[in-house]
């Protein structure tokens, strides 16, 4: 799993590219996220778009980012998830916990209001 | 393991990156045997969270076991056993249990993944590690005749 950041208007943008599967990417993201909140960048996107899949461990480790920000006083938001993803966000319920985004620009305004950000 | 005449196995290292693998051949397949695209994203979401189960909770990624997976076409029916080689878990439990771990919980989803994305599932504990079978009968796209037993 690779992980790229831009920031964009109020918000960071991960860009991931690879199969979000747990073992060393799960250390990996707690980094990320620990160093973005320790900057003060609190508005993060995740950007599935090229993910091919995730399993169950992939799942963990955005809810461990998702928390892990939201403690810090931000938001988390996905986009692009492939319909394969999305099936999966659905059967395990957590389409109710990710706010997920068809496009950037959508998902930039759903994070517009929450301040603070890079 | 016993093999029949028309599986195709794959045997792993206990290790996530091998996973990719599996899932890029079984879509491949799935398209060569006329799966819709539906079910081909069903079976390989079953597939891999079947063996990301087998190498993290059976085997704990230890480099010295092996999870083997056999998979089988026929017609409309898709098959696959995976087998680890772990001191087993308590699997009956968790196929008994239909509810949602908490929202914010990083775990316990494999198995409601797995169940909801096939027909059938079902354990067998063998003389070292578990078996896991998962079955999906699945749609065909139009025009093609798929495989015959």
């Amino acid at each position: 799993m690779k992980i790229t950041q831009r920031e964009v208007a109020n918000a960071v943008v991960l860009d991931l590219n690879g199969k979000l599967t747990g073992g060393p990417d799960a250390e990996t993201f707690r980094e990320v996220f620990k160093s973005l909140l320790e900057q003060g960048k609190k508005n993060i996107i995740v950007n599935l778009e090229k993910v091919s899949w995730i399993n169950s461990t992939g799942l963990g480790i955005l809810i461990s980012g998702y928390t892990t920000v939201r403690r810090g006083g931000g938001e988390l938001v996905i986009m692009h998830a492939s319909e394969r993803i999305e099936s999966i966000l659905y059967v395990t319920k957590l389409n109710l916990l990710f706010k997920a985004f068809e496009t950037e620009e959508e998902a930039l305004k759903s994070l517009s209001g929450s301040g603070g950000a890079s | 393991m016993d093999v029949l005449p028309d599986e195709m196995i794959f045997d792993l290292p206990s290790d996530f990156r091998y996973l990719g693998a599996v899932d890029a051949a079984l879509q491949d397949l799935a398209r060569e045997f006329s799966f819709s695209e539906d079910a081909l994203n069903d079976v390989s979401t079953a597939l891999v969270e079947a063996c990301s189960n087998a190498i993290e909770h059976g085997n704990k990624f230890s480099k010295e076991k092996r999870v083997r997976v056999a998979i089988r076409f026929s017609g409309n029916r898709f098959s696959a056993r995976v087998t680890d080689e772990g001191d087993g878990f308590d699997f009956e439990s968790g196929l008994d249990d239909d509810s949602p771990p908490d929202p914010l919980s990083e775990r316990g989803r494999g198995l409601m993944i797995m169940k909801a994305f096939t027909d059938e599932l079902t354990y067998r504990r063998e003389a070292v590690g578990l078996s896991l079978e998962l079955v999906k009968i699945c749609d065909i796209e139009e025009g093609e005749a798929g495989v015959a037993d």
